[in-house]
């Protein structure tokens, strides 16, 4: 009998240490609890750090930044509108229904019809049609030729046409089913969701077995549970949290550079940056790799133009701005009177304040008279969108297109029919045009470049750095992040 | 008796409309939500796409009508930001505010009412200026502070209690302690105030005489007659907790209504916080309502001063 036991506990003890020991649960926290689990509703990153796990989309970017097949398995640029998606073929939804080609137009149509009111709806709207050719193929028609299509496609997610037929917007949004490596599991209000994993995936699934996104808006308290042990990821931390983490051996830092640019913004038309020569001043002012290196501390690099090497059209051959506040002052000696304008530099709570009053010092330090005008973030949106005459005279903003393409973040902030703009050159039109519409790279780029080299020259707005993030990780979680900010459970995995 | 009711419950439905009416005008002239809900890329086509959407496009006065005529139908609207019924969002948060507030009341009572006695009873001594030091301690110090000063040294440190959420008792512990800690000191001092105030009497004073032990003496008389003034500041501390919540949720990630509310407020989801204020509105106007009505129960002259 003893001997039959005995046999029976090395079994067990056998299984027990033979069974994979990465075999458990990943806990993250977020910031704040999704806003919708619905793709097609708000896009925000507490949603989407949830959300793009449970679904799948049309094309991904691998963790270089490439666009990668995902439901499309290939695609083809038919004609200067027509583009031509491969659907994968074996894909399930977590209800077990396949996905076909018709839930991919159904996707499409759903998100671009405006009734259905998008909050993401600008970024495919210039897609018109979308219909089933081939019977596995699906063609996508746009409304002229548009470069960053497949740059949207990557945001782009596939839901089940039967299911949110059935049953109806909010349902879906409560208990959203997909076909991506995590099933939706719950979703307590104000707490967390849980998914779990689908072990029927198409691909790698990812090594837990379950996966809960808390929401914890306190910085102080994210960091403390990873400390604890009761967060294994934690989003949404600045440098000096990062710090704490530091001298930890259970935990470790993650960095990654975004495709968000941070820039000064200048209002043109009114003094005292309306002068060529003070807008020099200005940006010699600046001690961009002081504020990147002294201030931030995340990994920060300085930048010259309004891209990052993150997106399609950056330059490499833009120079980095100069940093020499002597000649700043001589500038501004020379119109003492025009610098001393009183003028307001605009900024909300949402961005690191530390940023904005070294600005501000700095900008003062050579003869500049700027105070800062902090309100909420929807008067801030009105004030730096407004018309030059009401808008303020400096504004600290930093821009994410989420689609690495310098189309994204060059015509917002720099064509003239832009809200966002005060720049009103017709040169730097046109040639933002241009790009807009070209499909050929060359063309593209040569016409970005000749764009960063005209703002850089005129000064017309002052690009200061590229963003980074800071993530918090246990130190066995393997986790790679990349620059639009994904978090895919499924290339994530466990150090032994 | 009827009429000093109907009288009373006019007035509450006037100031409940009032105040209605106030934030419904006063968040919306704070500013517009859609610019929030849309991507930086979103063309202005985009955001009046989204106001259509929201029915924010339309003039005030037929939102303000709109929202009443849906108010009276028990309609509360949705939410612009989480795309779901409100009720069902702000109902899911009233349990855990109110699991939070009774924590802390458990606090402030079980401790700070022991506090108060012994420091009453011990005036002069090194035990009561001790406690009273621990007393000052409690009420100065700042929430934020002492809520992550607990985290570290009991979640991160010595890793007795979850560092933040919900979901078991333990969880519960420390955001109690955290919100009561405030409450525990005003407890304390007005025990103490008053427990002074019986020692002085002259039943004390015969008690004592008599040969009645300490602990008889505070169980059997000096407990009970302090007790008037601890319980009418309970229903004010009530409310206090309540409202302080929201730095507690925060830090501990505790999911009750001060989060909810601060959080809506930042994104602008007029309906969300509409419908928080209203309910505030309606506890605090029909507490009074209650009270008032009690009142005349117990004082008849409430009831003829109407009348008359």
């Amino acid at each position: 009998m003893t001997h039959i036991l005995k046999r029976l506990l090395t079994a067990v003890a056998v299984v027990a240490l033979a069974s994979p020991a990465f075999a458990r649960d990943i806990t993250v926290d977020l910031a704040g609890e999704p806003s919708s689990l619905d793709p097609h509703l708000q896009w925000n990153p507490d949603s989407y750090y949830v959300y793009r796990n449970i679904f799948d989309n049309l094309v991904t970017r691998d963790n270089d930044g490439k666009i990668a097949p995902q439901i499309a398995t290939s695609w083809n640029q038919i004609s200067d509108t027509q583009l031509e998606l491969t659907i994968r073929e074996g894909v399930t939804f977590h209800d077990g229904s396949p996905l076909t080609p018709e839930d991919v137009v159904y996707s499409v149509k759903r998100i671009t019809n405006p009734d259905f009111g998008s909050p993401q709806l600008g970024q495919f709207n210039q897609i018109t049609d979308a219909k089933i050719v081939d019977g596995s193929k699906v063609m996508l028609t746009t409304a002229g030729p548009y470069p960053a299509l497949m740059a949207q496609l990557v945001k782009l997610s596939i839901v089940p046409k039967k299911i949110v037929e059935k049953l109806g917007k909010d349902a879906f949004n409560a208990a959203p089913v997909g076909s991506g490596p995590y099933a939706f599991n719950k979703w307590s209000r104000g707490v967390s969701v849980t998914l779990n994993r689908n072990d029927a995936y198409w691909g790698a699934a990812g090594p837990f077995e379950n996966a809960i996104f808390r929401a914890v808006p306190d910085a102080a308290t994210r960091v403390a549970d990873l400390l604890a042990g009761t967060a294994d990821l934690v989003v949404s931390i600045d440098s000096d949290a990062g710090i704490q983490l530091k001298g930890n051996a259970k935990v470790k830092l993650l960095s990654a550079p975004t495709e968000r640019v941070g820039y000064v913004g200048l209002n043109l038309d009114k003094p005292p940056f309306n002068d060529p020569d003070l807008r020099k001043a200005a940006s010699l002012a600046i001690d961009r790799l002081g504020i990147t290196e002294g201030l931030l501390q995340a990994g920060e690099v300085p930048m010259a133009q309004m891209a990052s090497p993150a997106h399609f059209g950056y330059s490499p051959d833009i120079p980095a701005f100069e940093y020499d506040p002597a000649k700043a002052k001589e500038l501004t000696a020379a119109k003492s009177e025009l610098a001393s304008t009183p003028a307001t530099l605009a900024t909300a709570p949402v961005f690191d304040q530390r940023i904005v009053q070294a600005v501000q010092q700095m900008l003062n330090d050579v003869g500049f008279n700027v105070s800062i005008s902090m309100t909420d973030m929807p008067t801030y949106l009105n004030i730096v969108r407004s018309e030059p005459a009401e808008n303020s005279e400096l504004s600290f903003g930093r821009w994410s297109c989420a689609c690495q393409d310098a189309d994204g973040i060059t015509y917002p902030t720099l064509h003239s029919k832009s809200r966002w703009s005060r720049v009103n050159v017709p040169e730097i039109d046109a040639l933002l045009e241009k790009a807009r519409v070209s499909l050929d790279v060359k063309t593209r780029q040569n016409a970005y470049t000749k764009v960063h080299q005209m703002v850089r020259e005129n000064h017309y707005l002052l690009p200061m750095y590229q963003a980074a993030v800071l993530y918090g990780s246990s130190s066995d979680l393997e986790f790679m992040p990349t620059a639009n900010e994904s978090m895919f459970l499924n290339r994530m995995s466990i150090s032994e | 008796m009827l009429r000093f009711l109907l009288n009373r419950g006019g007035q509450a439905l006037i100031a409940a409309f009032g105040v209605v009416t106030l934030v419904f005008f006063i968040q919306r002239l704070s500013g517009d939500p859609t610019a929030l809900l849309l991507p930086e890329t979103a063309t202005q086509a985009d955001i009046d796409a989204m106001r259509v959407t929201l029915g924010l496009d339309r003039p005030l006065i037929v939102q303000y009508w709109a929202f009443l005529s849906d108010l009276l139908r028990f309609d509360l609207g949705r939410s612009f930001v989480q795309n779901a019924d409100v009720w069902d969002i702000v109902s899911s948060r009233i349990p855990k505010t109110l699991q939070l507030a009774f924590g802390a009341l458990v606090v402030a009572l079980l401790i700070g009412l022991p506090m108060g006695l012994i420091m009453a009873i011990t005036r002069g001594k090194h035990v009561s200026k001790f406690i009273m030091w621990i007393v000052l301690a409690c009420q100065s110090m700042p929430t934020f502070w002492s809520g992550i000063m607990m985290i570290l040294v009991f979640g991160v440190w010595l890793r007795w209690l979850p560092s933040s959420g919900t979901g078991t008792f333990a969880h519960l512990i420390m955001p109690s302690i955290a919100l009561g800690l405030l409450s525990l000191a005003t407890y304390a001092r007005i025990t103490r105030a008053a427990v002074l105030d019986e020692l002085g009497k002259d039943y004390v004073r015969s008690a004592r005489a008599r040969g009645v032990r300490t602990g008889r003496l505070v169980r059997h008389h000096l407990l009970r007659n302090s007790m008037i003034p601890i319980i009418s500041i309970t229903a004010l501390e009530l409310s206090q907790l309540l409202a302080g919540a929201v730095i507690v949720e925060t830090v501990f990630a505790w999911p009750g209504l001060g989060l909810l509310t601060v959080q809506s407020i930042a994104a602008r989801d007029f309906v969300v916080v509409q419908t928080i204020v209203l309910m505030g509105a309606f506890v605090t106007i029909f507490a009074n309502l209650a009270a008032d009505i009690l009142y005349s129960v117990v004082d008849p002259r409430v009831r003829l001063a109407g009348q008359s």
